[in-house]
């Protein structure tokens, strides 16, 4: 029973997100209470969760976009462009912004599918591609390179309030629904099957009849979408946008999803550790601020934690899963574990 | 073993610093990150002035961002931020208004005396209800930079923007441009992406191309000093050395040093210092004893510093005052 609980993939990363949390409380002297009640690290979750859900299946099917940095402000940029200089109604801001997502991720899927190089590649030429877009793309047309939005007011109710008459902001919400709906694709329907077998075995997967390619190209279209996504709700938000690199949000992205618990090389992972893991993450990030600890620390202290927490991840999962599969008696485990313990419905 | 002990005893004083804390007056500080050379001043500014509020049992909280990537969102979020921690007072720079504004506005709302420094000028303090502004006027720091270059005879200026969007450096750099034409010149600028900044190589790249393309540009002005010492090192690499003339925003030792041998023309100081020591200083007074700056706009630039009186300056960085 227990074996069983431990097993599942998220738990690992619900550990390390305790760890952390006694770590910041034990050594760094947090007020737990002040913490939980404030909202920058859980608006900061929102805003890397929504693109490490994506992200993190596409890894699980054995794939990397980084084109995301530059999606996030490519999204802002668009509906602000659209609906701020142009002052075309809203609607057309966000489809835009929606759209410029799917472009990009359909560029970035059929060069992988039809391509052979790797996607760390394409999606490193796409991110560079789109910095350079959206900035002479933006002093074109605007002749700045930012520009404020006045977004009207049910736009700011759906995508960029502050929830409750403080400082949670919508996307909070939009990263739970989001997060119950790859929950259902990874773990309650077929596609989550086809996800993880495309990263077992690209070859034995499409022999199995799995459509590889269409997966592929509509994960990349997933991953730059709900990153402009989140671009568009920060500017709706913010009244406005700027052009900028978001080279930081790669790796955070990345580094989270990794938090929890996927592996860098696919074929495991579970959408709750993701989930999970943006939460450590942003907690690892933001609760630096919450500590007596010189600001001048904070990069170490954040460098440190990271890799305290993959590392109990992995050991973790390690243990887990060798006490769980020595624990059986039936001969049944001839299957590798990790695919038994990333196929499991959650 | 010695080890988790001193891991104790850190927590022990981290949790003592903590509850002392909770007496006077808990002063948020929002600023850049604290390895850029200009802020790393302006948090020691703000922390020699937080010695007082802790010697009166209050404390001085430093938030900055990690990057400038996304700059506006980022300073706004840790505003809020500072109001969830309980706040006493706030001390902020506005350095994107259209994203920021609401944050600040939430703040006066709560009820949290509230200092603008750094970026956005008495009228962000006047527009958001703030009680002060300490702080040079960019524009007119980047207006004296042009016109020194200008009446130095160096007419074809170009300012190397490597935050845009930020609506300080917009000033710098229009205040530079109007430096630059009303003293005879003529201006432009060198437009680079804000992950450029701080990246001293991508600076020192995108400098050098320029300079090559635009042969006639024998003046440049940088935004920060570590953008200044790219810029320099950008000028050499095009063999300009001596035919283009920099001034940049902030010094750094390596920037007096420059300007002794002749390399950089002048540097525009702002003193960062003294805008966290007395944004902090007034807020901690306001908030222990009532007391009140009745001077609006607390002006603590722009200075140039030239080879006439850098050896002053020199010994003024060596004393500690500058």
């Amino acid at each position: 029973m227990i074996s069983n609980l431990l097993r599942r993939p998220a738990a690992a990363s619900v550990l390390s997100l305790l760890g952390v949390l006694a770590f910041y409380v034990i050594i760094g002297g947090v007020d737990l209470g002040k913490l939980m009640n404030a909202a920058s690290w859980l608006n900061y979750a929102a805003r890397i969760g929504i693109v490490a859900l994506p992200v993190g299946l596409l890894m699980i099917s054995g794939e990397i976009d980084i084109s995301i940095g530059a999606m996030i402000p490519a999204g802002a940029m668009t509906t602000a462009i659209i609906s701020g200089h142009y002052e075309l109604p809203m609607i057309f801001g966000i489809l835009g912004a929606l759209g410029v997502g799917m472009i990009v991720g359909t560029i970035n899927g059929v060069l992988a599918v039809r391509t052979n190089v790797p996607t760390l590649i394409i999606t490193l030429a796409t991110l560079v591609g789109m910095q350079g877009v959206v900035l002479a793309g933006s002093k074109l047309l605007t002749g700045s390179a930012s520009v404020p939005l006045t977004a009207p007011g049910w736009a700011k109710s759906i995508f960029g309030q502050l929830m409750f008459g403080g400082s949670h902001q919508v996307v909070i919400v939009w990263w739970i629904i989001f997060a119950v709906a790859f929950w259902f694709v990874l773990h309650q329907s077929r596609y989550g099957n086809w996800i993880f077998a495309m990263g077992g075995d690209k070859e034995s997967a499409r022999n199995a009849g799995i459509p590889v390619n269409r997966m592929t190209v509509l994960l990349f279209v997933l991953t730059a979408t709900s990153a402009s996504f989140v671009g568009m709700c920060h500017a709706i938000l913010f009244n406005s946008a700027q052009v900028s690199g978001g080279m930081n949000d790669i790796f955070n992205i990345i580094a989270s999803v990794v938090v929890g618990g996927v592996l860098l090389a696919g074929g495991f992972g579970s959408v709750p550790g993701i989930f999970v893991g943006a939460l450590t993450f942003a907690i690892v990030n933001k609760g630096i601020d919450f500590t007596a600890i010189d600001r001048n620390w904070s990069n170490l202290i954040i460098g440190v934690m990271l890799l305290a927490a993959v590392a109990m991840n992995e050991s973790f999962r390690n243990v887990a899963l060798s006490v769980a599969t020595g624990k059986r008696i039936k001969p049944k485990q001839d299957a590798p574990a990790r695919a038994t313990g990333g196929q499991e419905a959650h | 073993m010695k080890l988790t002990k001193a891991v104790a005893a850190a927590a022990v004083l981290a949790i003592g610093a903590t509850a002392v804390g909770a007496e006077g007056a808990n002063i948020f500080v929002i600023g850049g990150k604290p390895d850029d050379p200009f802020w790393s001043r302006v948090k020691k500014g703000a922390e020699d002035a937080g010695v007082v509020a802790e010697s009166q049992g209050g404390s001085v909280t430093w938030l900055g961002p990690q990057n400038y990537d996304n700059l506006g969102p980022d300073a706004a979020e840790l505003i809020r931020q500072a109001i969830d921690q309980g706040a006493d007072a706030i001390v902020g720079p506005n350095w994107v208004p259209e994203a920021m504004d609401p944050a600040f506005e939430a703040v006066v709302a709560a009820g949290i005396p509230l200092v603008i420094y750094n970026a956005g000028g008495i009228e962000a303090a006047d527009r958001l209800g703030a009680m002060n502004y300490v702080g040079a006027v960019d524009y007119k720091s980047g207006y004296a930079g042009g016109e020194y270059l200008a009446e130095a005879g160096h007419t074809n200026g170009a300012c190397v923007n490597t935050l845009p969007g930020a609506a300080n450096i917009e000033a710098f750099c229009n205040g530079f441009n109007d430096g630059m034409t009303e003293n005879g010149g003529t201006g432009s600028v060198l437009q680079l992406p804000a992950t450029a900044f701080g990246d001293s190589t991508a600076v020192a790249q995108a400098v050098r191309a320029h300079l090559l393309q635009n042969p006639d540009i024998n003046a440049m002005f940088a935004i920060g000093d570590q953008d200044t010492n790219a810029t320099i090192s950008g000028v050499q690499q095009a063999g300009k050395t001596g035919s283009v003339h920099v001034c940049g925003m902030n010094f750094n030792d390596s920037i007096l040093a420059n300007i002794q041998q002749g390399t950089q023309a002048c540097a525009i100081d702002q003193q960062g210092y003294q805008q966290g020591f007395f944004a902090v200083s007034i807020l901690n007074n306001h908030v222990t004893y009532g007391a009140t700056i009745p001077t609006r706009e607390i002006l603590t630039g722009p200075g140039v510093v030239d080879a006439g009186n850098v050896d002053l300056v020199i010994a003024g960085v060596e004393a500690g005052a500058r």
